[in-house]
């Protein structure tokens, strides 16, 4: 992850609270997906950036997951968010980060 | 209430996945706020 932005998913977690955050990613590819959640929930995996050795716990989750679709405007989402939701492999995305979540999440929806 | 209501939302959108723009357009009405939203792009 861009390191200006793990700064600012820390920044955020500080004044925030992780308790109260919810981390949604967007990521095309399962493995994508998985650095990002480990990032934000066990630490930078490959300490370059202000999130090494920051284990948040972070909430998160895939756009794709159904826990998060059925939150949002169905309308918009088919508008937005539909095409992706054909391309993608959305249950592959959706194993990705729910691996990582039950293993490093400190919070979950 | 949704499950979504009253958090913060760090939406990390990738420009070959979902864009930050579009999920922030699909849960503007789910109760939570945005605490930030970026769309990344990998070469």
């Amino acid at each position: 992850m861009d390191l200006q932005n793990q700064q600012r998913v820390k920044d955020a977690a500080d004044k925030f609270g992780p308790e109260n955050i919810v981390v949604i990613l967007g990521s095309s590819d399962a493995e994508g997906a998985e650095i990002y959640a480990e990032t934000v929930t066990n630490g930078d995996p490959t300490f370059a950036g202000p999130l090494a050795g920051a284990p948040l716990g972070l909430a998160v989750y895939h756009i794709l997951e159904p826990e998060i679709k059925e939150e949002a405007d169905q309308a918009v989402w088919e508008d937005q968010i539909g095409m992706m939701e054909m391309v993608l492999d959305g249950e592959a995305l959706a194993e990705a980060v729910k691996g990582i979540r039950e293993q490093y999440s400190k919070y979950t929806l | 209430m949704g499950k979504l209501s009253g958090k913060k939302l760090i939406l990390l959108g990738e420009r070959d996945g979902v864009a930050g723009p579009a999920m922030e357009e699909s849960l503007k009405n789910c109760g939570a706020e945005v605490a930030f939203s970026v769309t990344e792009c990998f070469v």
